[in-house]
């Protein structure tokens, strides 16, 4: 073995093979340069980042096992020194002391102040990881970056020889990945080591660090080590899992301020700041100033803070941040969105110190998740192929039942039909012709194992000849028809049905399949609006429903006698008072369309994304099948687009006068 | 006799109540006093004279107007939450409609005299009373509308 002549520029990047027993010799060349060399070395049950002379201090054969409130030291049955994640140091203790005085102040004579003298010692930081690397960067920003400048720092970065360490290993608290931070080192170091069982693959990032890589014995690595050099980092990725939903996480929170969750979290913080200390990126501070007991001098401290201290945001007037909540949400959104607007990046590396240093266990990841979730795109199952889809073509139905919902109100139970017809999904509808009578769309209201049911309120030639059609009879149908609704976009959320009316209709066979898929949703409501008591349709199915507790149902009138004991007022008022977490809520709304606006309007009030709102629209009809152009609402046809529209899709065209 | 400890925290369980400050939370529980009624039990007459307002705990009280040849007509039901008798905060105004409870119930009702008297003595009380009594109209309102609309007619 030989030292190699790697001492310019040129030899940046080239790669080498360290033995292990050769590591000491490593941190002996930094010694001898005139550094100090920090690394890890165990303190009271931890790896933590202090001064070494050797390589005997360094955690040979050790491993931290770490989760949520949870970190232990235990064996490798390997003798790798560097064969654990992070511990409780931050790099930042060296860059950004936790105690720094900054200036000293005098009344002798005249009044003076004098700043403190740089004193930035020449350190080398052995063992720093990719995530951490990172947070050193988002520091230079933040302290460097701007206007104004923290000039202890840039000294002590300055001062800073970094010998990175590349991850062959990670902890269940590790997200580096999620946060695009690691786990590989790309930059921003002098030395890079990746650890294989033989020993080091060595690499230097810059002049200086080709010159201390120069000084060691090395050799040319293998292609065996430096491919077993590449997959074990690999391994480390695979090893951490799907990456977390971070991106868009910065614009998801800014509309999740008012989230009632972060009252939930703020119960289990106990404020202690562990998650701040421990962070590699956070930089607050205050300064403190000891006098001497006369104070004609006084030095000026400045000291690592926390914005969870009850004092952090106190002023003479108050609190800005009083309580707990407010702290905890200051926290998290700074490090994931105002960070961004400020800085350019996320605050957070995900080295997941925050979470294992955490004594009652909150884990970031599950509160960012429940605070503000990925709202997934909804997709739309493929619609059944519609039979007759042609104008003037209809199969023919058999009328198999008829029951009087309403007085003016009938469903026809419809059986013999063409099986595509039972293929149809909640929100669809069918074209319905008679014998001289125009055809008619009418949403199917009931999906069952061999037919389908139609409620029909008699208000035209075609509909009045409809109800008074008795069983046995024939009718002309086509479809089924039109878009569905989306009964997968509330799966997890709370379901919301709001309908007006005979708008309960389209929504029956919605509400059935809600109910006999309970399990999938957090909750299920159906707020249901009529004229009259007498007004209301399927009321055997409203018992039931409401007796069976499998949803929440709540009917109202808008008029009644006195004999009527149950609610009295528009539907509206059924979910004013509602207290649920709105930002889970999915909605679908059907009645007269100045009803589904109120209702959209309130929902919105209270929360609910229009993403998640679903309305069914009415439109004149002939064909059904986008061809007349009698329903063109804007850029849709409501019979082919819709007639179940996502609010968001609809946009201005919701609810405007005469489009 | 309701302590004020459990009158406040039951005012914090009212959409209504909860809304408020504490101080005024703390004002209008010893201002009050808490009233039950059974089923059909007349809180309040259409045409007398509006002697308490209260906010309803639990039950459901109707507000009737009477019809000529229809006879009484309910118009709005109140539920948990809400107000009641609110015209007692001006005096000498006659009850727009019958208050009848139509299921046993609770809420805490305060007398009108006594509360004008201290809303004009307490300007701090005043503030944060009148909008919370305003957003139970304003939403009353706008509910009513809709009912005006009859948008489920043919």
């Amino acid at each position: 073995m030989i030292a190699n002549p790697v001492s310019s520029p040129t030899a940046v990047a080239r790669q080498w093979f360290l033995a292990r027993s050769d590591l000491e010799a490593l941190i002996q060349a930094l010694r001898k340069s005139g550094r100090r060399v920090i690394g890890p070395t165990v303190r009271e049950g931890a790896i933590v980042y202090d001064e070494i002379e050797s390589a005997a201090a360094l955690p040979v054969g050790m491993r931290d096992e770490q989760s949520a409130g949870r970190y232990r030291l235990t064996e490798r049955s390997d003798d790798r020194a560097f064969g654990y994640t992070v511990g409780p140091t931050p790099w930042k203790r060296y860059t950004f002391p936790p105690d720094l005085p900054i200036a000293t102040a005098h009344r002798v004579g005249s009044v003076g102040f004098d700043q403190a003298k740089l004193d930035a010692p020449a350190l080398a930081f052995l063992g720093v990881r990719a995530c951490e690397i990172a947070a050193l960067a988002m520091q230079d920003r933040v302290l460097l970056g701007g206007q104004f400048t923290d000039e202890d720092f840039r000294a002590r970065r300055k001062a800073a020889f970094i010998v990175a360490v590349q991850c062959t290993t990670s902890s269940s608290t590790c997200f580096c990945s999620s946060m695009g931070t690691g786990p590989e080192v790309r930059n921003g170091y002098d030395i890079l080591l990746t650890e294989i069982d033989e020993g080091f693959v060595v690499q230097a990032g810059s002049p200086a660090g080709a010159a201390i890589v120069a000084l060691l014995p090395t050799r040319r690595p293998t292609h065996a080590e430096t491919g077993a050099a590449v997959d074990s980092v690999e391994a480390v990725r695979t090893q951490m899992g799907e990456p977390l939903p971070i991106a868009g996480i910065d614009e998801r929170l800014k509309h999740q301020l008012d989230n009632p969750h972060w009252g939930v979290v703020a119960e289990r913080c106990v404020e202690c700041g562990n998650c701040t200390m421990s962070c590699p990126t956070c930089f607050c501070t205050s300064v403190t100033e000891r006098s001497d007991m006369e104070g004609r001098t006084s030095v000026t401290e400045r000291q690592w803070d926390s914005c969870f201290d009850v004092n952090f945001a106190k002023v003479a007037g108050g609190d800005f941040r009083s309580r707990p909540r407010d702290r905890y949400r200051q926290w998290l959104t700074h490090k994931f969105s105002s960070w961004m607007d400020q800085f350019g990046s996320f605050g957070c590396v995900g080295c997941g110190r925050c979470i294992t240093w955490c004594p009652v266990h909150i884990d970031v990841r599950e509160e960012l998740q429940a605070i503000a979730p990925v709202i997934q795109p909804i997709e739309r199952p493929v619609a059944v192929e519609p039979v007759a889809a042609s104008p003037g073509s209809y199969s023919i139905a058999r009328l198999a039942s008829v029951r009087e919902e309403t007085e003016d109100t009938t469903t026809l139970c419809l059986t013999d039909l063409d099986p595509a017809f039972l293929a149809g999904r909640p929100g669809q509808f069918v074209m319905v012709a008679l014998p001289a009578f125009p055809a008619v769309p009418i949403s199917i209201s009931r999906f069952r194992a061999n037919g389908i049911d139609l409620t029909i309120r008699a208000v035209g030639p075609t509909s009045t000849a409809l109800v008074n059609l008795h069983p046995g009879a024939k009718i002309g149908v086509r479809g089924p028809l039109g878009t569905f609704w989306p009964i997968e976009d509330a799966y997890g959320r709370h379901a919301v049905v709001v309908a007006g009316g005979v708008g309960l209709s389209p929504l029956h066979g919605l509400v059935e399949a809600l109910v006999a898929n309970r399990d999938r949703f957090e909750s299920v409501s159906l707020f249901y609006g009529s004229r009259t008591p007498e007004d209301q349709l399927f009321r055997e199915d409203l018992a039931r429903w409401t007796a069976g507790k499998v949803i929440d149902v709540a009917v109202t009138v808008d008029r009644a006698g006195p004999e009527w004991k149950g609610r009295v007022g528009v539907v509206t008022t059924l979910f004013d008072m509602m207290s649920c977490d709105c930002s889970k809520v999915t909605a679908f709304v059907v009645g007269p369309e100045r009803m589904m606006q109120a209702s959209v309007q309130l929902l919105i009030s209270k929360g609910v994304v229009p993403d998640r709102i679903n309305v069914s629209m009415e439109r004149h009809m002939e064909c059904g099948i986008g061809l007349c152009g009698h329903c063109q609402t804007g850029p849709f046809f409501v019979c082919k687009d819709g007639p179940v529209f996502c609010l968001s899709e609809l946009g201005d065209m919701y609810v405007r006068e005469g489009i | 006799m309701d302590d004020h400890a459990s009158v406040i925290a039951m005012l914090n369980h009212t959409w209504f109540g909860s809304e408020l400050a504490p101080e005024t939370q703390e004002r209008l529980a010893k201002l009050g006093t808490i009233a039950d009624f059974e089923t059909d039990e007349i809180i309040l007459r259409e045409g007398e004279e509006a002697l308490e307002m209260g906010i309803l705990i639990s039950g459901r009280l109707a507000l009737r107007t009477l019809v000529p040849e229809r006879g009484p007509v309910t118009i709005l039901s109140v539920e948990p939450g809400d107000i009641f008798g609110w015209s007692a905060i001006l005096a000498n105004t006659k009850a727009q409609s019958t208050v009848v409870a139509t299921e046993p119930g609770k809420a805490l009702v305060i007398e009108g005299a006594t509360l004008r008297a201290a809303l004009k003595e307490d300007h701090a009380l005043a503030a944060s009373l009148y909008p919370r009594v305003l957003s139970a109209v304003g939403r009353r309102l706008r509910a009513t509308r809709l009912q005006l609309l009859d948008l489920f007619a043919r």
